[in-house]
Formats: structure tokens, sequence, C-alpha cells
């Protein structure tokens, strides 16, 4: 995925800073809000581990959210924004489809992974095509907090105990149809 | 909420779906409040209709009006519906089994009939609710409860279907292309008459592998790439036929001069009548100067 498949609307050529911040904002938004949602829908299966490592995303995704708020603000004050989160697909969302209902700790943290390595190919992506000084250096910035990220779950997955021969996915029933 | 200012947030209810983890139907809704935002009409002018299936849950997940209807009937109670209150949006939902096994006959009906509504059907092609068994679009060869040695029939073609009735407005999306398919309600939604999406939305309990999404995005062709032209009804009958080896996406049929549909029809003849009625005041006098009140 690149940015041209999750923000098909916007043209990142005249993508101005104000635009490019709030464009931030609202990917971190809709990834918080994405990780609440499987949070609750694996919380419905019971299964505790995988909806326990989702809700510390939706904590994880929230400061980043709030860290690039304080930034606009600074910057633009509470000028209205012009760009909506309708322009977004699954930037830096984990896809409905990333998730099962017996999902072990460490497909949740690949899952997550998975997610941050997407963000990272959209603001290269994207890169490739502003023009603005000051959004290069923004896209630059976000892109290398990405990076951090990928290597922070990377770390977390190597600290996870090594799969058993038997995962509960290989022993675990169908959930039950809704 | 003013009208004009519709996010996809607007038409999220409190009720938190229940669908398995993965399931393709989350995407659909996400798409569906996209879709709905962009059309731009309030949640209290819009029913949604569906029958009985995973998929038929749909209407609960809205704030708009909704009808979680009986197995196969959502397209009958969904045209009734529209009759008695022809300003409302309504949007049918529900599964293949749903609406090509036993409402199958329905939707020839509906298509002739042509009112303004939209039919989504979220073909995964099982009936997922009951745990698996076989459905009108399962592939043949499948392996299913009810099919243990694998099906030895061909599937229904739910394009062709509609199609060869004569829909104005026939396409096809997955969640694997999730700009696309919000995109294609929203197309199909302002279409004036009768409109399908047929979109496939994976089962991850009881689906094959080959239906998942990761297989939809690996075969998925988008019919604007193809450089198809959707007034063609006969290019879109050929296109169609692919259903089931082809993952073709996007519009296969608009018909360029949609007809007056049904309910509008129907309020034009509700007028002409009312123009040749006797005003309720005037019914006695008028029966009276008739002769027929005489014994
Ligand atoms: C009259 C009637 N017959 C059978 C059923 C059992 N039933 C409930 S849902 C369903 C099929 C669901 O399959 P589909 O419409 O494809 O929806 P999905 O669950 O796959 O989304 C069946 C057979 C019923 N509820 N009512
Ligand atoms: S059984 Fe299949 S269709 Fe039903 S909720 Fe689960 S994944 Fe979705
Ligand atoms: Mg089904």
């Amino acid at each position: 995925m690149t940015h041209a498949d999750s923000a098909p609307g916007i043209d990142f050529e005249a993508l101005t800073l104000k635009d490019a911040l709030d464009l931030a904002v609202l990917i971190e938004e809709e990834a918080r809000d994405r990780y609440e949602e499987l949070a609750a829908q694996l919380l419905l299966h019971h299964n505790r581990d995988a909806a326990r490592f989702f809700t510390r995303m939706v904590r994880v995704e929230e400061l980043h959210r709030a860290a690039l708020v304080e930034k606009r603000e600074k910057l633009f004050g509470r000028q209205k924004p012009a760009v909506g989160r309708e322009l977004l697909f699954e930037v830096e969302a984990p896809e409905y489809d990333a998730v099962r209902a017996d999902m072990t700790e460490r497909q949740a943290l690949s899952t997550a992974l998975q997610s941050e390595r997407k963000a990272y190919r959209f603001f290269s992506s994207a890169l490739e095509h502003v023009q603005h000084r000051d959004v290069k250096t923004l896209f630059t910035e976000l892109c290398a907090e990405e990076l951090e990220h990928i290597r922070l779950v990377q770390g977390e997955l190597a600290r996870l105990p090594e799969p058993g021969p038997l995962e509960a996915t290989d022993v675990s029933d169908d959930p039950a149809p809704q | 909420m003013g009208c004009g200012s519709l996010e996809a947030s607007d038409f999220k209810s409190d009720l938190k779906p229940i669908w398995c983890p993965g399931c393709g139907d989350f995407g659909v809704l996400q798409a569906l409040y996209r879709a709905l935002a962009a059309v731009g009409r309030p949640p209290h002018e819009i029913a949604f209709i569906s029958g009985i299936g995973c998929s038929s849950r749909i209407p609960g997940y809205t704030t708009a009006y909704g009808f979680n209807t009986v197995h196969g009937r959502a397209l009958p109670i969904a045209q009734g519906v529209k009759l008695a209150n022809p300003d409302l949006l309504v949007v049918v939902a529900g599964g293949d089994g749903d609406g090509f096994s036993i409402g199958g006959g329905h939707v020839a009906h509906a298509v002739r009939r042509n009112l303004d509504l939209t039919y989504l059907v979220m073909d995964n092609q099982v009936y997922g609710l009951t745990k698996g068994q076989l459905s009108p679009t399962s592939l043949k060869g499948l392996e299913t409860v009810t099919s243990p040695l694998g099906s030895l029939e061909d599937p229904i073609n739910p394009l062709l279907y509609v199609l060869a009735y004569g829909a104005g407005f026939v396409a096809q999306a997955t969640p694997a292309d999730m700009p696309g398919m919000a995109a294609l309600i929203e197309e199909a939604i302002r279409y004036p008459g009768f409109s399908f999406v047929n979109i496939q939305s994976p089962c991850v309990t009881f689906g094959e592998e080959e239906q998942q999404l990761r297989a939809h995005k690996a075969k998925l062709k988008p019919l604007a790439k193809l450089h198809h032209d959707p007034s063609n009804p006969l290019a879109a009958l050929d296109l169609a036929r692919a259903y089931g080896r082809e993952l073709y996406t996007g519009v296969f049929y608009r018909n360029p001069a949609p007809p007056q549909p049904y309910d509008a029809l129907v309020r034009l003849r509700q007028a002409e009548q009312s123009k040749l009625a006797t005003p309720r005041a005037q019914l006695l006098d008028t029966w009276l100067a008739d002769g027929r009140g005489k014994r």
C-alpha cells in the first residue's frame, strides 16, 4: 500500500504544512480508533491477551496524535482543518482482516508491526511527491518515527517466548458465527 | 449533526458488531458509513432492510432506521417501505444465501419493478450464520458440512442474474479495495432506480483460502483499468460471465438513461387519480346527484 492506495483523494504535490499536519493527526486518530475496535472485538471473543496488546496500542497512537496536535496548534492555532477522515483509508490502522478470534499475542504484535511498516511506506512514497520544503521535513521526521516504532515492536516480538509446537490457534474452536 | 456536514461516525450506532474478528463485513460496514456520509442524507431519512444471516445484522450497526426482517424477505419488505414512504432512502443488505437461495425468487421482481432501492449482497459463498453450509454461490467442488465429498452443483452467478433481468446499475466490490468499495456503494445509492452491488466479503471462519482478502488483493481487476464502458450492456454481460473465475471490481453496467423508477411512477399516478377524485365533503351530494342514493 502506498500513499496513492490509502489516500487516493489527496494531491500531495499541493499539500501545505497545515494540511500535512492535520493529515498526520487524522492518520493517528484512525489507527487509535481501529485498535480500539479490534480490542473490543477480541474481548467479545474472550481473547484477553491480544485485546490487552491492542488496548496498549490505543494509548500509543493517542500519544502520537496528541503530540502532533500540539505541534499543529503551536503553528496554526485553532484554524479550521481543510482535510477530513474521509480522505484516508487504513494508512496506519490495521485492516479488519488482520485479526482472528483466536490470534496469539505474537500475532497481534505482528499485526501492529505490519501496520507500522504500512505507515512508513505511506510517508516514504508520499515524500517523492511533496513539493513544500516544510512538508518534506515533516514527512521525513514521520518516516523516522515510523522506523523507530518498527524497531520497538520488533524488539518486543523478540522478547516474547518462542512459540511452542502447538499454538492456541492449533487447538481452538471456530468462533461462534454471529 | 447538520445536513451537508455529515461524517461517517454519524452513521455508526452504539451497538458493537459481534461478527468473527477478521470478517469481511467489518470493511463493508466501514465503507457503507463513508458512502452514506458522502451522499449526505441524515440517518432519519434512511432505512436499512435486511434478511437473516451474519451480513443481515448491518441495520443494527447504523443509526438509520432498520428492520432485520425474515430470511429471504428483505426485498419485498424494502419495496413496501419505499412505497409507503418514497422519501426514504432505502438500502437492502444481506447474504448470498438470503438473496439467492431462499429469497432468489424476489430478486427478479425487485429488478423488473425498479423501485429506487440499493441492494448490497455480501457474497461470501457460504452460509456463515448457520456454520458453513453450501450456499447458492459456493463454487463447484466445495467441501462443506452439507457437501462433505464436494459440491456437484455450479454456483448461481449473481451478476448475470440481475443483469439478465434488466437492472440499471450492477457493480462488484471487495473490502480488499476500501476506497473503491466506498465509492461504488455511494454511486449505487445515487443511481435513481434499482441498483445492485455484489460485495465479495470473505467469511474468515468458514470461507476458503482463495476467497480471503489476501487472494482478492492478488487477483482483483478494476474494470476501469480494463477500459470497460459501463454503458454497454453486452460488454457487461460478457464480463459478468467470468464470476467465480475472475474478480472484476467496479461498475459492470449503468443505464445511461435511467427510466423513472416505479415509486416515482406510482406517485405520478396517485397525483393523476387524485385530480379525478371527488372531494370528501362532496361525496354524498355527488352520490345523490348520480341517482345512486334512490331506492
Ligand atoms: C425460513 C428460514 N430458513 C432457514 C433459516 C436458517 N438460516 C439462517 S441464516 C441462513 C443462511 C445465511 O447465509 P447468508 O444469507 O449467505 O448470510 P451470511 O451468514 O453468510 O452472511 C439460514 C439458512 C432461517 N433463519 N429462516
Ligand atoms: S461466520 Fe463468517 S460471515 Fe459470519 S461473522 Fe463469522 S466470518 Fe463473518
Ligand atoms: Mg453467505
